[in-house]
């Protein structure tokens, strides 16, 4: 992974000290709130319903044992012993005291690590495939590239106030595993070059991104990046922060008319002082080399064999596992939806483990992914079992990815300020619901996406199943959607019908899924796939029939 | 001692209460020789003068001599291109410290149009983003601090690490890591 230099860390101490100061200042009343407020969001600190919210960066999603060892510290010594791994791959703690904050970012820096523009209308955490560097599917590895945005966006001069929050993501895999199309920038890497999408989002507006570009040579990618997001500090709207996304500007002008212009924008730019030479591209790679494997034989008879003899092992080695480009090997995802858990949620004992089992087994690396577990991204086959013996003893074995309680859900009430209803324990009562581990693996690959207000940080609108909770004269109540994606045939999910009570959604779900188990044609079509070829309305039918 | 009186004794002041002061980007206090004139105020034969945006574009081409033109956030200044010659000062206004649209302004002036008068920033000018600031090409500063020399040298040395290229002298740190120009 990236290992900082000099420079890296001279900035990120000077950031600690940039921020110290300005948490002296608040503290000494030298600055209001209002003024201090920017401040603290471009540092990652909220100030939450209860305590402060600290959002610490995990750069594309990408940890090494030694840092999640470092969260694991910060877990225990100043909140309450968890954290929170957020869908922009980025961990959250809740319960953090100001005057720690400085304190903890120093800690951070320490492994590399900071919480600069996880918050405010800047440009936040480039995100990526999860399966990088391992994935059968992609081209290249997309990380030395969301490597270089990182560093051209730390500071960034010209956009720090933007009119809202900026995000970019990547992939240079065939299958989107980092839901490009959903983003202000999405960035699909082929053998041609970038083709650059620009505009989607999700919140209140919800739109697919619209490509711009194809085959843009990375050595111009930021020059590129730089005029997309001149155009839009010129001219996306700053009157209602409900309209400022780029997603409005470029649906206003017309993805035709934003390209043009940022066309001529580019073409105005000194590309020589912008763009990096080859030379530091091929330097950021040479800290993502192909993962040094060693040959690992595989005896599939004894595989098998504890596979019937422990039934969760072998549930979990159908569920967990993803395809690696060395067969000796593949790819785990590690669950962090336990059943009737909050989704996300991991402790300091976990963490710890999971980086004993990095280091163990997995050339000491994790990824967070968007869909809040983690990944192991290089096990041999041959280590499976002893390494699912471990993680069983922290409960981190739960075999559900891709299925029906592997729910994406937002903090929602029980901590955010701006939320409409709690979506925690409505994940929860799903998640029980459908508890029992045949019935979830009958139903197969299907996404529930909870958001508790309409910021959609719980991604609702590209679930195959969307829940909004809304808040209407003091009663919280649920809308359900149908029918959204987030791979690379991405799909925004329609609103069906009024809202449900949280006690009604559970049963609400079961319906739409018993007609799914007695529509579809075989178990090879997938929930996603029966909706599309039957139609929502059918569906939205059973959602909204009485129980 | 009156509640109210206790309250104002307790309260430290902001920074940001404090009167404005204009500074050079050297941090030295400047006397602002400039006179802003409403629309329907007549331009005098001497004297300097800052122009609205609006007028500038209707009028700047029928007079002689150098103007400054002020920028509201959203005002486009590349409509000031064919003028730049009799642009003396570009005030450029900041609604707000969390409106950035003007460092675009700064930038756009210094790295396309190469223009070489000063760039000052007035409005909610705060010493937090007086960095950002230099960096996009404003060498002017309404600053509204207790101390605006030290702020702004308090700015300038928060930072060795500068990871891209702007329209300051900073060198981005892939050209200092490679021993390039940029």
């Amino acid at each position: 992974m990236y290992i900082y230099d000099a420079f890296d860390h001279a900035f990120a101490r000077d950031r600690v000290r940039e921020f110290s100061d300005q948490v002296r200042r608040r503290l000494a009343g030298e600055m209001t709130e209002d003024q201090f407020k920017p401040l603290r969001l471009m540092n990652g600190l909220y100030l939450q319903l209860h305590a402060y919210m600290y959002r610490i960066a995990i750069p594309y999603g990408l940890l090494s044992s030694r840092q999640i060892r470092k969260l694991a510290h910060i877990a225990r010594t100043y909140d309450r012993g968890f954290g929170h791994f957020t869908t922009r791959t980025n961990m959250q703690f809740h319960w953090i005291k100001l005057a720690d904050a400085p304190k903890i970012l120093e800690e951070l820096s320490e492994v590399e690590m900071h919480s600069l523009q996880t918050s405010g209308n800047c440009i936040r955490n480039t995100t990526t495939d999860q399966f990088a560097a391992a994935a059968k599917d992609e081209c290249e590895d997309p990380r030395p590239w969301a490597e270089l945005i990182r560093q051209w966006s730390s500071n960034h001069p010209e956009f720090s106030f933007l009119p809202r929050k900026f995000k970019i993501a990547i992939t240079a895999a065939k299958k989107d595993r980092a839901a490009i199309r959903l983003h202000d920038i999405g960035l699909h890497l082929t053998p041609e070059g970038f083709d650059v999408f620009v505009g989607g989002g999700m919140g209140r507006t919800p739109a697919l991104a619209h490509r711009i570009r194809t085959g843009l040579s990375g050595s111009e990618l930021l020059s590129y990046l730089e005029a997309c997001l001149r155009v839009y500090n010129r001219y996306g709207r700053r009157d209602n922060s409900f309209k400022a996304r780029i997603k409005i500007l470029v649906a206003a002008l017309g993805p035709d008319e934003y390209k043009r212009q940022v066309e001529e924008e580019w073409a105005t730019l000194d590309k020589s002082r912008i763009d990096p030479p080859q030379a530091e591209i091929d330097r950021i790679r040479s800290f993502f080399p192909a993962p040094d494997l060693a040959s690992r034989p595989f005896d599939a008879a004894a595989h098998e064999r504890a596979k019937t003899a422990d039934p969760e092992f072998a549930r979990w080695v159908k569920n967990n596992l993803n395809p690696h480009k060395n067969d000796e090997y593949v790819s785990v995802t590690v669950s962090l939806k336990p059943i009737g858990k909050t989704p996300g949620d991991v402790s300091h004992q976990q963490m710890d483990l999971l980086a004993d089992m990095a280091d163990r087994f997995g050339n000491g690396e994790l990824r967070v992914t968007h869909e809040q577990n983690i990944v192991l991204p290089h096990i041999a086959k041959a280590d499976l079992y002893d390494l699912y013996r471990e993680l069983d003893t922290v409960e981190l074995t739960t075999a559900n990815i891709g299925k029906i309680t592997d729910i994406i859900c937002c903090p929602g009430l029980d901590y955010c300020s701006l939320a409409n209803a709690r979506s925690i324990p409505l994940a929860q009562d799903i998640s029980n619901r459908f508890a029992d581990a045949a019935y979830s693996d009958k139903i197969g690959d299907l996404s529930i996406k909870m958001s508790g207000c309409i910021n959609a940080c719980g991604h609702h609108h590209n679930g195959n199943i969307g829940i909004l909770g809304v808040d209407k004269q003091g009663v919280e109540f649920y809308q359900i959607l149908l029918g959204g994606r987030a791979d690379e045939n991405a799909a925004l999910g329609q609103i069906t019908g009024k809202g449900l009570s949280a006690e009604d959604v559970p049963a609400a779900i079961e319906r739409v899924v018993q007609l799914y188990l007695q529509l579809r044609t075989d178990e090879s079509e997938r929930f996603i796939d029966t909706l599309e070829r039957v139609g929502r309305p059918t569906f939205a039918e059973a959602l909204h029939e009485p129980a | 001692m009156s509640l109210h009186n206790m309250s104002l004794h307790t309260l430290p002041k902001a920074n940001s209460a404090y009167e404005p002061t204009l500074i050079d980007d050297s941090g030295a206090r400047l006397d602002n020789g400039w006179t802003l004139l409403a629309d329907d105020e007549v331009i005098g034969s001497d004297g300097n003068y800052i122009l609205s945006f609006e007028r500038a574009l209707t009028e700047l081409d029928g007079l002689n001599g150098r103007y400054g033109v002020r920028l509201n956030a959203g005002q486009d200044v590349r409509q000031l291109a064919p003028w730049l010659d009799k642009i003396a000062l570009i005030e450029a206004v900041f609604p707000t410290y969390r409106d950035g649209r003007n460092y675009s302004t700064a930038r756009i002036l210094r790295q396309d149009y190469d223009f070489k008068g000063p760039i000052r920033a007035v409005g909610d000018v705060l010493r937090d983003q007086l960095l950002l600031m230099l960096r996009c090409g404003f060498n002017e500063f309404i600053v509204k601090d207790r101390d605006a020399a030290e702020a702004l040298a308090s700015a300038k040395a928060r930072f060795t690490t500068y990871y891209q290229s702007a329209a300051d002298a900073h060198r981005p740190t892939w050209a200092l890591r490679h021993k390039v120009s940029a």
